[in-house]
């Protein structure tokens, strides 16, 4: 579904990303792996176009996605839920629902299926997103995820800060909206990253530098402790 | 599922609001010993005198307004917005005096100048961003100030003095029609006030705060935030300089001034002042901006302006989000503290 060939990708004058490919296959949820400042948000980023590569090629359903603006590549079909927990704080949580929508009746469409899981939403519909807790905020910019219709969905470190419990909260939710979209995921957590993605990539200093089966990499100590210093 | 910040109890209050601001000039009136039959009279007399420093304080109020949708909803820091002011003074002079039009031409040509200026913005708009835009704009506004001073438009301009002589028609002339243009820009005002709540609750309008707190998050979710950027650019352009054309209608002079960085920074201060972004405080602001240095002038003559800048250093200090802003927070922290009182209550 997604197919990025060998992008790089400057911000100023650095060079962030020498040499990314990665494939992403329909239905599933790929996991975007490395350590800090590997390259993996620069990675959904230029997907995205928010930093567009310099050189390369991102190919989304056969089209290329390349030159494109941002927000033409998004009415393509491709969800993205940013870093810290990336709300609209004025605005309310009805507000940041409906905002995301991209043909009129999205959210109506789509308010069960983001309340049943997502429940503490309804509850908090009309709360400003600046008196949301941390994970409250998280899951509402998954959720705002959820209100179009997307293809594919980039989420970036969905689980960063949040409490044990809300990590949980959202892996299920993950899980569950994978069942209708495609999801590329950045994680920093190996544990949760493993628990649920079926394919995985790793970025290492800019660069992909091996993919491959999930089952795989989990007995992959040396692969784990080489490029993720997890054990 | 949009919840809008307008509620009956807030109509109402704005009707009664208004009611009041029409009677006011009658009770000064009457204060002053007046028949009310003077104020319709346009009778010299405090009455006449407080409407004309209030008709400038609704002028200063749309402008501060404008400035507000442009900076404190949409979040473009632009210092060239004096410019949008001035083109409709000036142009409502040139209309009046050289061209010899009438009110309704004058406000259509007025209408099509404040679009072309917004679309002069807009092609800025789309290549630079920030800081860049806002000194982009600086300089658009400092050739358009340049231009009304120059000697070689001096006929239609009057250059550095300033454009003097307007003529204009008796209707709305602010000398023998005091009352009637006080209520005309008292419901201008008002009038501009509704349609700009009205825009920012609106899906557009939720969306240029959107833009305002993170544009990238805007163009990821498929905006194309350069069309939001430039109606709000458009709306706050029309309305800039409509509240030119009252002033050109209600002042003797239109001084190059109001074309200068000096006239955006006390857009910049009046919604400093009110609250950046509420929108109300713009209005608040301009009053408190407007009859502070009035005031100050008259009792402490040369002393005022450096009485001003303690003044806003103070409001900047104490109310760091504006008079209407701070409220608000504390309005919040209030209901914090209720709602803990009632948490203990229960608990115990």
């Amino acid at each position: 579904m997604l197919s990025v060939k060998n992008i790089h990708t400057f911000i100023g004058q650095f060079h962030i990303l020498e040499g990314v490919s990665l494939e992403v296959p329909r239905g599933t949820i790929t996991a975007l792996l490395g350590r800090n400042g590997a390259g993996k948000t620069t990675t959904l980023k230029s997907i995205l176009g928010l930093t567009p590569p310099t050189s390369g090629e991102i190919l989304f359903d056969g089209r290329s996605l390349n030159g494109r603006r941002s927000y033409d590549i998004a009415s393509l079909g491709i969800g993205y839920v940013p870093e810290h927990r990336a709300i609209f704080r004025d605005l309310s949580v009805a507000e940041n629902l409906k905002i995301a929508e991209r043909k009129r009746g999205d959210l109506a469409r789509k308010e069960t299926l983001i309340f049943d899981l997502f429940p503490d939403l309804k509850r908090l519909i009309h709360l400003s997103g600046t008196n949301l807790s941390g994970g409250q905020q998280q899951m509402l910019a998954v959720a705002r995820a959820l209100v179009p219709d997307n293809d594919l969905l980039l989420i970036d470190e969905p689980s960063e800060g949040l409490a044990p419990v809300i990590i949980e909260q959202m892996m299920i939710a993950i899980k569950a909206l994978s069942a209708e979209t495609t999801v590329l995921l950045v994680e920093q957590n190996f544990i949760v990253a493993t628990q649920l993605a079926e394919y995985y990539v790793i970025i290492d200093e800019g660069r992909s530098v091996q993919s491959g089966r999930m089952a795989d990499l989990v007995d992959d100590q040396e692969t784990i402790q080489k490029y993720l210093g997890a054990a | 599922m949009t919840k809008s910040t307008f509620s009956l109890s807030n109509s109402l209050g704005l009707l009664a609001l208004l009611l009041i601001m029409i009677a006011l000039p009658f009770a000064i009136a009457l204060f002053d010993g007046q028949s009310p039959a003077a104020v319709l009279g346009s009778e010299t007399g405090s009455a006449k005198f407080i409407q004309g420093l209030l008709i400038e304080v609704f002028i200063l109020a749309i402008y501060a307004l404008s400035y507000d949708l442009v900076l404190g909803v949409t979040g473009l820091l632009s210092f060239g917005h004096a410019m949008f002011f001035a083109v409709g003074a000036y142009w409502t002079g040139i209309a009046f005096k050289s061209l010899g039009w009438g009110v309704g031409v004058t406000l259509l040509a007025l209408v099509a100048a404040a679009v072309v200026q917004a679309l002069l913005f807009g092609v800025v708009l789309a290549r630079v961003k920030g800081i860049t835009f806002a000194l982009v704009t600086l300089g658009l506004a400092s050739v358009f100030h340049i231009i009304i001073q120059a000697t070689e438009f001096s006929t239609y301009t009057g250059a550095d003095v300033g454009l003097q002589g307007v003529v204009v028609p008796e209707w709305i002339d602010t000398v023998d029609q005091r009352f009637r243009f006080y209520v005309i820009a008292l419901l201008a005002t008002f009038g501009f006030y509704l349609l700009y709540r009205r825009f920012v609750d609106s899906p557009t309008g939720r969306v240029c705060v959107a833009i305002r707190e993170n544009e990238e998050r805007a163009l990821a979710l498929g905006y194309n935030t350069f069309y939001f950027k430039l109606i709000a650019l458009l709306l706050a352009s029309i309305t800039a300089a409509f509240a030119g054309f009252l002033h050109t209608v209600h002042q003797p002079i239109v001084s190059p001034n109001v074309a200068s960085l000096g006239f955006t920074v006390a857009a910049l201060l009046m919604i400093l002042i009110g609250g950046v972004g509420t929108l109300s405080g713009a209005i608040l602001g301009a009053a408190v901006f407007r009859l502070l240095e009035y005031y100050l002038e008259r009792w402490f003559g040369p002393s005022a302006s450096f009485l001003l800048g303690l003044i806003y250093i103070g409001l900047v200090f104490f109310l760091p989000y504006g008079i209407i802003g701070t409220w608000h927070i504390s309005g919040f922290r209030l209901k914090g503290v209720t709602w803990l009182l009632e948490r203990g209550r229960s608990q115990n």
